[in-house]
Order: C-alpha cells, then sequence, then structure tokens
C-alpha cells in the first residue's frame, strides 16, 4: 500500500519540499511563508479530513529531511481520535530520516481520545551524524469537560530512534489502557495530560541545557518547601516534570510532564521552546 | 495370584511404578525428566531399589531450591535496600499518603515492571549466554529512558552479579562472563537481564524466574515503604500478603511476551520517579 511521502532537500541552498504525497485521510498543508526570508525551514501542517482519526483509519508516511535542511511537522488544532466501532483499532504511522546537520522539528498539538477510543502510533526516526531532532508527544485525558476523562480504551504510543547502523539511542512504547486492577483514571490520580519532548542533536544544545535548569529550579521549589500541616493539607503539586539524559555521552534530554491542565504544558512548551523561533521562523506552540 | 500365574509380585510392583513414573512424566516439570529417566533405567537394568532412586532423584532437585530462597532473600547483598522504585519521590509529592495510596502505588510498580521488564528475563532465561545477554542489556538501556531508574538498574545489577559469580561458585562461567564483560565496557549490567541470567545459568524455568523478579520488585517497595515510616514492619507483611494475588495475576499477564512488545504502562510513575535528584531530602538513591 502506497504511504503518503515527504522530502525537503536543498535546492538552490534553500530548504524546499520536493515530494508532497498524502494518502486519504491525511492531508498537508505547507505555508509559503512562515517568518522571515533569512530563515531556512519548511513547515508541514498534517490534518485529518473530517478533523480527526476516525476508527479503524490507517494513515502511515515517510519524511526525509536531506543534509543541512531544516523541517517542521505540526497540526492545526489537536488529533481527535473518535470512538472505537466493532474494537477496531486506528493507526498512525511516521518513518523519518534527518540527514547530516539537519533537524527535524515534530511540534503537534497533543491527542485526545474519545470515549472508547483506540489508538496505536509509532514514530520512527533515524539519525546520521550530527543530525537534530526536536519531538513533543503528548496526550490530554478526552474531552474532559464534557467529563470524559480517560475514558479512552487503548492508548499506545511508540518512540524510536536509531543510529544509522540501526542502533537504538531511544526506545519508549508508552500503553495506557483499561486494565482489570484499576481504570486508567485512577492510575492518572487528577493530572489530566502527559507529555514527553525529546531534545536531541547539536542545534539544540543550548535549549537542552536551559530546560535541565529550568525544570530542576521549578520542580526542586515544589519539593524544598512543601506545604505544613497547619496552613493547607498537603497537596499533589499541579504540575510535575522531570528531566533525563540518554544516549551516548548523554547527546539527548527527554521531558516527561504530568499536568491538571492542558494549558500549562502549552505554557511550559512555549517558554521552553521560544528560542527556536530564530532557526524556526516562528516560535512553536504561539 | 489376583493378576494371573505368569506375573509374579515384583512385575506387579514395576508396573505400578512405572505408571506412577508415566503420570508424573506427564505431569511434572522438564526439570524432573533427567531424574525420572535415570529411575526407570535403574529400576529396567535392576541395578537399584527403586525407592532409593526416586529418593536420590527427588534429593538431587532440593539444592536448586536453596540457591533458589537464597537469591530471593533480602539478606542478599546486593543493595536493593538503596532504591524506592520512585516511592520517595512519590511521597513527598503527596501522591502517596495513606497505606490504600501504597497498595494502589505497589500494584502500578509491579505492573510497569511486568510490562517493561519481564520481556527481558522471559529471553535471556532461554538462552543465558553472553552474546543474548550483551543484546539485551544494550537493548534494555535504551529503554530506560528515566534517568534515575536506568542507573538504579545499573547498581543493582553489577551488585548481583559480582555476588553471583562469587556466592555460585558451580557455575564458574558466571565468574568469566562477568570479567569478560567488565573488561570490553560495553555492557551495562541492568539488573532485570543479569538476574534472568542468573536464574537461567542455575537452571531455573522461564516462569518460574518472571515471578521471582516480581517478588523481588515487591519485597524491595515493601522494604522502603516501611523504612520511610508509610507503614510499620507488620503492616507492610500483611500488605505484601495482600497484594500478592494481585502480583500473580499481573506475571502471568505479561509474562512470556517478546522484547518487542516491552512497554511502560504508568506514565505518572515513570515523570515522577525522574523527579527524585530534585528532592532537597532523601534516604533512597531511586
Amino acid at each position: 500500500m502506497e504511504r503518503g511521502r515527504l522530502i525537503v532537500e536543498k535546492v538552490e541552498g534553500r530548504s524546499t519540499l520536493t515530494r508532497c504525497f498524502s494518502k486519504y485521510p491525511m492531508k498537508f498543508i505547507v505555508p509559503k511563508k512562515v517568518g522571515s526570508s533569512q530563515t531556512d525551514v519548511v513547515w508541514i501542517y498534517t490534518i485529518t479530513y473530517g478533523g480527526g482519526i476516525v476508527s479503524g483509519d490507517s494513515i502511515a508516511f515517510d519524511v526525509t529531511v536531506a543534509d543541512t535542511c531544516i523541517a517542521v511537522l505540526t497540526t492545526q488544532s489537536s488529533t481527535k481520535v473518535y470512538k472505537s466501532i466493532a474494537a477496531k483499532c486506528s493507526q498512525q504511522l511516521l518513518e523519518a530520516s534527518i540527514g547530516r546537520d539537519a533537524l527535524l522539528v515534530v511540534i503537534p498539538d497533543p491527542v485526545t481520545c474519545f470515549s472508547t477510543a483506540r489508538y496505536s502510533q509509532t514514530q520512527n526516526f533515524t539519525l546520521a551524524t550530527d543530525s537534530s531532532l526536536l519531538l513533543v508527544d503528548w496526550i490530554t485525558s478526552g474531552r474532559h469537560e464534557r467529563g470524559e476523562k480517560w475514558a479512552f480504551s487503548y492508548y499506545k504510543s511508540t518512540n524510536r530512534i536509531l543510529l544509522q547502523d540501526g542502533e537504538p539511542v531511544f526506545l519508549d512504547t508508552t500503553l495506557i489502557e483499561q486494565a482489570t486492577h484499576g481504570t486508567i483514571s485512577d492510575r492518572m490520580k487528577d493530572y489530566q495530560a502527559l507529555a514527553m519532548i525529546v531534545l536531541l542533536g547539536p542545534k539544540l544544545q543550548q535549549i537542552q541545557k536551559q530546560t535541565e535548569e529550568d525544570v530542576k529550579k521549578i520542580m526542586s521549589q515544589q519539593f524544598h518547601f512543601p506545604s505544613n500541616s497547619s496552613s493547607k493539607p498537603n497537596m499533589k503539586p499541579n504540575f510535575i516534570a522531570s528531566c533525563s539524559r540518554f544516549g551516548p555521552k548523554g547527546m539527548g534530554v527527554v521531558v516527561r510532564v504530568a499536568s491538571m491542565t492542558t494549558e500549562a504544558i502549552y505554557s511550559f512548551l512555549q517558554h521552553q521552546l521560544a528560542s527556536m523561533e530564530e532557526l524556526l521562523g516562528a516560535p512553536p506552540y504561539h | 495370584m489376583i493378576l494371573g500365574t505368569c506375573l509374579s509380585f515384583q512385575d506387579v510392583l514395576d508396573s505400578i511404578i512405572l505408571s506412577i513414573f508415566a503420570i508424573t512424566v506427564k505431569f511434572g516439570k522438564d526439570s524432573d525428566w533427567p531424574c525420572i529417566r535415570m529411575s526407570l533405567w535403574l529400576n529396567m537394568e535392576g541395578l537399584g531399589d527403586v525407592n532409593d532412586a526416586n529418593a536420590r532423584c527427588l534429593s538431587a532437585r532440593f539444592p536448586q531450591l536453596w540457591s533458589q530462597w537464597q537469591l530471593l532473600d533480602s539478606i542478599l547483598p546486593t543493595g536493593g535496600f538503596a532504591h524506592s522504585f520512585g516511592l520517595e519521590a512519590a511521597m513527598q509529592a503527596h501522591l502517596v499518603t495513606t497505606t490504600d495510596d501504597l497498595e494502589t502505588y505497589v500494584i502500578h510498580v509491579l505492573e510497569n515492571a511486568g510490562s517493561l521488564l519481564l520481556p527481558f528475563i522471559c529471553a535471556i532465561t532461554a538462552s543465558p549466554d553472553a552474546q543474548t545477554w550483551r543484546r539485551l542489556d544494550r537493548l534494555l538501556n535504551a529503554m530506560l529512558t528515566n534517568e534515575v531508574s536506568r542507573k538504579a538498574s545499573t547498581a543493582q545489577g553489577s551488585a548481583l552479579m559480582r555476588v553471583a559469580a562469587s556466592v555460585f561458585s558451580e557455575i564458574p562461567c558466571l565468574k568469566t562472563m562477568r570479567g569478560e564483560a567488565l573488561s570490553s565496557g560495553e555492557f551495562y549490567f541492568h539488573h532485570a537481564p543479569v538476574f534472568g541470567l542468573v536464574c537461567g545459568l542455575l537452571g531455573f524455568d522461564a516462569e518460574t524466574t518472571q515471578r521471582a523478579y516480581m517478588f523481588v520488585t515487591m519485597r524491595d517497595i515493601m522494604s522502603a515503604a516501611t523504612r520511610l515510616n508509610l507503614v510499620g514492619p507488620l503492616g507492610a507483611a500483611v500488605l505484601q500478603h495482600q497484594v500478592a494475588s494481585v502480583a500473580e495475576s499481573l506475571s502471568t499477564k505479561w509474562m512470556n511476551r517478546g522484547v518487542d512488545e516491552a512497554c511502560q504502562t504508568c506514565p505518572l510513575l515513570d515523570t515522577v520517579q525522574g523527579c527524585h535528584n530534585y528532592l532537597f531530602s532523601r534516604l533512597f538513591c531511586s
């Protein structure tokens, strides 16, 4: 089965989308100009017909970012996954290869699974020497204003980052499903959104350091000054984040976030990724 | 006289014993088969009294039991007492405050250990050799993206390998494998593969080993909870027994899967455990 295809390569010295093929129900929108003419970047919005992923949909596409190019993959709004019919699972697969000294930025809005939805996504990234990758992968509890909190049946997200010879640098599969021992809601306590941010490669070194410092500062305040019982009852923090280094020579940083509101994560992303504006022409999540 | 004039009493006894052996072969474990075959041979050759052979055969299994008990005893100096599986961070974040919270927490940690680590145990117990160990050790290193749990795993695995090489001297390849791994510098000594390797070389079957791993995880969290004053020693023992049936069903649910299916099922836990290094005062390493 033919898959969607995106190729970004240098044409006359500028990052250019030379191939853009999408398969129903996915569509790509490529704005002609983002940021000033100085910035060398291609922005690609992924859209689904009908505004969401319907039960049983299967979406797959490949992305190639050639040497020294910069490409951004993003969405127009949160990816909605509608309820599952006849226990069918919807799937999304992205295979990306990032060239030498190139940068791929994946900054979608969160996935929102409706009640009883079943969804599985896989994103594989192959790196070359000095490749950089910024990956945001996040999920909300559902349509929580409607009272749907962690009401979906099955969510699985796999992210793999491999070197060119196939050696794995980062492998993560998160599986959230209604289980026999407690519902998903029990497991998540009162947190309504979870996020994972991966920062890897030479172009992101400064943001890596800054983010590690910022997260340490925010969380240390949380733990160093616990509320004492005389003032207010011990309360869970509204926002929890932790940073870890990974990979050979600690080349990558992964930030994991749990928040009681989606807005707090948008704020965090806006703040931490603000300095990307220089490379990308526009700040992510503004 | 009961069964006909051609059969002697010895023949009748033999056929009864053979039937018992046949039944044992049908329902017994694989590891009993060599003992049974030996007993059958001894009996047919008339070289030994059947009862003696039977007793010798059963006695051959007992040393294995003593090794098993020693491996699962918390007194084995593997440094497991230094790790709280994120419990200390969870308590300081007020996610765990009562013994009910603790019970839920233990179940979530066990589910995560099952989904992420049992596939590794299963794979290495089946082929406890250096090549498999290297592959699984490196794969797990890429999957343990949480720096806190990754370091804890390496510390515990190294300690277990050192202890096992000294204690189980009847298996010299433990010492040689450890020596070669150390000099190559390519091994991380992650806990789950080392545990599976040691058990595999000691002759334990995959199911027992996987169950045992869940047991030692539960044992260590309970010990940490006691030292964190969340529960008293007797309360911890009662709780451990209460959770045992859940631990068993989680073991059966997650055992015998391939490593490509390994996943984490409690992202909130992962996020909170990653905060361990932000704690102001801590008792544990992780």
